[in-house]
């Protein structure tokens, strides 16, 4: 007999949602990672008394309980988790800002509907029919790959707009470079501009507990500190783990979220001899945190809680020729939502691309010296658009596309993964799965659906 | 279990999976999903919490069988009589 029914590498959003599945209908589980703490992308860390948050800007998909088909509430029923004792914020509006125009939207999305009339004159009965082909679309259909820059021109014919709306979309959840799937374009144009953005009343340190605690009472165990280092194969089927300490781990099924690249890596011992660079998504970014004490609130923009800026009307959602690139972009203010109060202190963050092959190539000292330079450059290219606040900063952090890589294993810290996903969760072993960002759905909500759907479809029918 | 305690059970269920899920209107020969705007994975956690309490084993092509509470509580009479 195997110690367990299910293996699940991995404790981010994605593996911790397969879990709580798992565990809830009885399957002996053991969630395994190599971090300290749960979340993966999704996570925090103390720095200097601040309790950062490493991914969360925004989470998408906002629904009001009563809103019953809503991807958010069908995850918290699958989870079992009370959507009613969830205590949420919304954003207070956000903004899209390119040289020549700039379009607000909210979480209600006649506010985008009437700024598109009113900026792009002629094109309000466009995007309307654009809405409803997107409202039409089955993105989960698993069909062949189709673009979306192709569809959404087909419709809207303003290329100008068309560049402004993808930003949001592609820098929020898109793993190809220059165009997007349209099954992920419908899902992303869904979570963003028809639901909404919102963030937790506190942070995604109390999430992860809930989540966590959820999974334990179901009877789940979850070991931190523990790094797998080759899914063991035998018979044609994955018989366990082997962690970095040499202890080995047998069960019945494995189910990785560690993304195709590091599951390729880990199964390459017993022959998974596919290369793994053919999965190794380009888009990584830069984030830089500031934080500010509260009396300069009144120097900087308080009426947005993003801003994705622009500074060329072209939009290329590439990786960038060099570490950053501060051209384009997106400031989140995680003070700004509805009902946040005012603390001693708030921040700002800075998200750009940058490129994994730069940072690599440095050097340790280069590294902190291009660092430094890189946060210099975020804050400044950000002034443009908030105003300026650089002189009041009292902390400072900020990582790279490295960090990213260190701290989740996804290869070239490409966040949102690889560029081909495999949508039903499938590896050439019957009994070893795919979920999370390399299955397809990306995004807080997006991940935790994707370990939900694979459980329900290949451990538990 | 009589059919008024299957009846019990089933609804005590759908409460558990659904915090919102309100009864009041339920019509028992119209379909669970459409009047409960339940999806068809919150379908499977009743074939799920089933299997779990009763070793109840539902056979996929037998789902349709529990479209409506009556149906349910029809498909389910002979096989939980005993319990
Ligand atoms: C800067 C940034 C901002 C973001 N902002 C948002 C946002 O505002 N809204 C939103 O919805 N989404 C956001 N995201 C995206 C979101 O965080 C991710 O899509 C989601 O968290 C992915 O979850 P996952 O479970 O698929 O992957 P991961 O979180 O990467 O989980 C994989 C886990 O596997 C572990 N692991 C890997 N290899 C091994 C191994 N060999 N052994 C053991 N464990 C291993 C890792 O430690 C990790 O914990 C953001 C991401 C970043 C980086």
């Amino acid at each position: 007999m195997s110690d367990y029914q299910l293996i699940i590498i991995g404790a981010g959003l994605s593996g911790l949602a397969a879990g709580i599945r798992a565990a809830r209908f009885g399957r002996k589980t053991l969630i395994v990672d190599q971090h300290y703490r749960p979340g993966g992308l999704n996570s925090y860390y103390k720095f200097q008394g601040h309790l950062l948050e490493t991914g969360l800007h925004a989470i998408t998909n906002f629904a009001p309980p009563e809103r019953k088909r809503a991807p958010l509430n069908l995850l918290f029923r699958q989870l079992q988790l009370s959507r009613r004792e969830f205590p949420v914020r919304e954003q207070i509006g956000s903004e899209i800002i390119y040289p020549c125009a700039s379009l607000r939207f909210s979480n209600d999305p006649e506010l985008l509907q009437a700024e598109v009339e009113q900026t792009f004159p002629g094109c309000g009965e466009r995007l309307y029919q654009l809405r409803q082909a997107v409202a039409a679309q089955d993105p989960f259909a698993e069909l062949p790959w189709q673009s979306a820059r192709s569809f959404v021109a087909g419709y809207l014919k303003e290329p100008p707009l068309e560049n402004m709306l993808f930003l949001p979309l592609m820098l929020y959840g898109n793993a190809e470079e220059d165009d997007m799937a349209l099954s992920q374009f419908t899902i992303m144009f869904r979570a963003i501009f028809e639901e909404g953005l919102f963030r937790p009343e506190t942070d995604i340190s109390v999430f992860l507990d809930m989540l966590v605690r959820q999974y334990q009472s179901f009877g789940g165990t979850i070991r931190y500190r523990a790094a797998v280092d080759e899914i063991l194969i035998g018979g044609g089927s994955a018989q366990g783990v082997r962690l970095a300490d040499g202890s080995v781990i047998t069960a019945d099924a494995v189910l990785s979220t560690a993304g195709l690249p590091e599951t390729i890596r880990l199964s390459a011992p017993s022959g998974w001899q596919t290369p793994p660079a053919a999965y190794s998504g380009k888009m990584s970014f830069t984030e830089t945190i500031s934080i500010l004490p509260d009396i300069s609130r009144d120097a900087v923009r308080q009426d947005r809680t993003l801003i994705f800026y622009n500074t060329s009307e072209h939009f290329q959602y590439r990786r960038p020729q060099s570490l950053q690139d501060s051209s384009w972009g997106v400031i989140c203010f995680p003070d700004n939502f509805a009902g946040s109060g005012s603390g001693e202190f708030f921040s700002i963050r800075v998200t750009n691309p940058a490129s994994y092959p730069h940072w690599h190539a440095l050097s340790s000292e280069a590294y902190a010296a291009a660092k430094t330079a890189c946060r210099k450059e975020a804050v400044q290219a950000s002034e443009q658009h908030i105003g300026s606040y650089g002189q009041a900063i009292v902390q400072q952090d900020s990582f790279t596309p490295l960090t990213i890589e260190r701290f989740t294993r996804k290869a070239e810290g490409a966040v949102y993964g690889s560029p081909i996903k495999i949508a039903d969760g499938r590896t050439p072993w019957t009994n070893l799965f795919i979920a999370g960002t390399d299955q397809g759905y990306l995004g807080i909500v997006g991940s935790m659906l994707s370990g939900i759907s694979i459980v329900n479809r290949h451990l538990l029918a | 279990m009589n059919r008024e305690e299957i009846r019990e059970v089933l609804l005590e269920i759908i409460a558990d999976i659904d915090e919102e899920a309100d009864f009041t209107a339920l019509d028992a020969d119209k379909p669970l999903r459409d009047q409960l705007e339940l999806d068809s994975m919150d379908f499977l956690d009743i074939v799920m919490e089933l299997r779990k309490r009763y070793k109840l084993q539902v056979p996929e092509d037998e789902y349709p069988e529990l479209a409506t509470l009556n149906s349910c509580v029809n498909y389910l009479e002979p096989k939980l009589r005993d319990l």
